[in-house]
């Protein structure tokens, strides 16, 4: 009885310092997070903190700046055809990894996932040098392009991890029972993976909507982080503030789905 | 008969190429194009009037190495990287610690505190830093309301806020390796330790932190490979007093259009990442080599 007591004392003795400690680094996380979001509604001009007062006039302004506007509509669609090309490319290569044994296999695999650890910078400043080559010029298209060398090895990634708990013998089972492969493609592979490939098209566009690094080369300073990073360097006021307490409220939306999708994930890998 | 069998295998053949063809078509030509042509480029000539002429000449390479100013550039750089990833590990690992082994009921909200700024825009963070550290921020209204200081300290613009900008970046990335390898430490090897006569500080010392190191490693590379490209952090928060690499290859490209010497800066930026990463694996393999079997 004492020597629980003793034990216990002994635990708290240790984990409340500890405790103390990890809620200072949960603060450190989250305290920029709360001050955009606090200064999004102040009424002063300036990035003074505490804000001087309680307005709504730096929504107005930001839903009334059409560099913002512009930007969300640039980013956004750059961000969903990112995440369409990563789902259809990260998918193919993931069922020609997992699904075939060819020569230059192991080849393969290391270079569709090389992007994953090679500076964006790198990629960005290669791609800008390429563009003639390729006939293109920067913009949309080839902001869509490069980012896509992002999203491709991360669906890529999530489709091979969905596919490692998942049991070949059922597609084999389905072309024995005389479905044709595209029908087993369709109504047994597809719907397994798809948590799989919709969190990793989700990632793409996450990663394409606040891309920098490649943007910065292959666009025309036009995507929302560009204007956003534009307007703190020449204007500095809450405006920014205001579309980032929109982002964060969008991210919180995104994460909610997205740890649904992942949760999902598991009971299908355990139902397969 | 036959020839539909041949077609047959032939296409068996194909299957995993056509399966691959959407990747290739992103990766091939905006990918392994863009990194040859980088190469290429490091080792042609800039030129005033022609952009960049055809050449092949290590002058470049030179030049950044040997130019106080691009020297100082990569010093800079390694130096904030090396720091930052080292702030990380020590901010990062006791919390990693008490998240897996005594949070209990507060581990899914402190978890939730790892993933979100992860998924918040990154401008939006440094937006919020910028709050803080400025002259008439958060930091230094409290500090004079206070009476601790008589004029603001500066942080930002200068290399101080910026780094505590990249900490906060990049501890997430050091903060998720830990927890995922000290979450796999068989629980029933603590128990054995303590039951073999080690006290709680012996176990820790001699089984739970080496068990982390392939944990420690990995947060490691995620964060200065990070840092040492990073190119928001350096702009918005940093001086140009003390130059870092990404925003300077970007000036060089963009600014100056000097292609060949901001080619070679940045193959010169990859070549360390690429060195970082197998160092850090050679000593993983030599010091923790039960990495591989966990």
């Amino acid at each position: 009885m004492t020597g629980s007591g003793k034990g216990a004392r002994r635990r708290l003795r240790a984990t409340v310092p500890l405790g103390a400690y990890a809620a200072l680094v949960c603060v450190f996380l989250l305290s920029p997070l709360v001050i955009a979001v606090a200064l999004s509604f102040s009424s002063g001009e300036q990035l003074a903190f505490p804000p001087p007062g309680f307005s709504l006039r730096w929504y107005r302004e930001a839903l009334a700046t059409e560099q913002f506007l512009t930007g969300v509509w640039v980013s956004t669609v750059i961000a969903l055809a990112t995440g369409a090309v990563s789902a259809l490319g990260g998918t193919g290569a993931a069922i020609a990894i997992n699904h075939f044994r060819f020569r230059g296999r192991a080849l393969v695999q290391s270079f569709v996932l090389l992007p994953l650890s090679i500076p964006g910078v790198v990629v960005g400043l290669g791609i800008l040098f390429a563009l003639g080559m390729l006939g293109m010029k920067s913009g949309i298209a080839a902001a869509i392009a490069g980012h896509s060398v992002l999203g491709v090895p991360y669906v890529t990634y999530l489709v091979l991890a969905t596919l490692s708990n998942y049991d070949l013998t059922l597609e084999q089972a389905s072309l024995n029972l005389g479905a044709g492969r595209w029908l087993t493609f369709r109504r047994i592979t597809l719907p397994l993976i798809a948590p799989g490939i919709l969190a990793g098209a989700i990632c793409a566009f996450l990663i394409s909507f606040d891309n920098v690094a490649l943007s910065i080369f292959l666009t025309r300073g036009d995507t929302l982080p560009l204007r956003l990073m534009q307007h703190i360097q020449f204007y500095a006021n809450p405006g920014v503030a205001a579309v980032s307490s929109l982002l964060v409220a969008a991210s919180l939306v995104v994460m909610l789905v997205l740890g649904r999708i992942l949760r999902r994930r598991q009971i299908v890998g355990l139902a397969g | 008969m036959a020839a539909g069998a041949r077609f047959a295998r032939a296409v068996r053949r194909a299957g995993p190429w056509l399966w691959l063809l959407p990747a290739m078509t992103v990766l091939v030509p905006f990918f392994l194009l863009p990194v040859a042509v980088l190469l290429r480029n490091s080792v042609y000539r800039d030129d005033p009037g022609a952009l960049i002429v055809p050449d092949f000449v290590a002058t470049n390479y030179l030049r950044i190495i040997t130019d106080p100013y691009y020297a100082d550039v990569f010093v800079n750089t390694l130096m904030v990287a090396f720091g930052v990833s080292f702030a990380a590990l020590m901010i990062g690992y006791p919390f990693a610690y008490y998240l897996v082994r005594w949070a209990g009921r507060s581990r899914p909200f402190l978890l939730w505190a790892v993933y979100t700024p992860l998924i918040v825009s990154v401008i939006v963070r440094v937006f919020g830093w910028m709050v803080i550290t400025a002259d008439s921020g958060l930091i230094n209204t409290a500090l004079l309301s206070m009476g601790v200081i008589e004029r603001p300290v500066r942080l930002l613009y200068e290399v101080a806020g910026m780094v505590i900008g990249l900490t906060h970046r990049y501890l997430p990335l050091m903060v998720l390796p830990l927890v995922n390898s000290m979450a796999k430490i068989d629980r029933a090897l603590l128990a054995a330790s303590v039951g073999l006569g080690a006290g709680a500080a012996r176990t820790q010392l001699y089984v739970v932190l080496p068990l982390s190191i392939p944990g420690a490693v990995a947060g490691f590379q995620l964060v200065f490979a990070g840092v040492l490209s990073d190119f928001v952090l350096p702009n918005l928060m940093g001086t140009t007093r003390f130059r870092m690499l990404a925003p300077t290859i970007y000036d060089e490209a963009v600014a100056n259009l000097s292609w060949a010497t901001s080619a070679a800066m940045a193959i010169v930026m990859l070549l360390l990442v690429v060195a970082m990463l197998v160092c850090t694996n050679l000593a993983l393999r030599r010091f923790a080599p039960w990495a591989r079997t966990l």
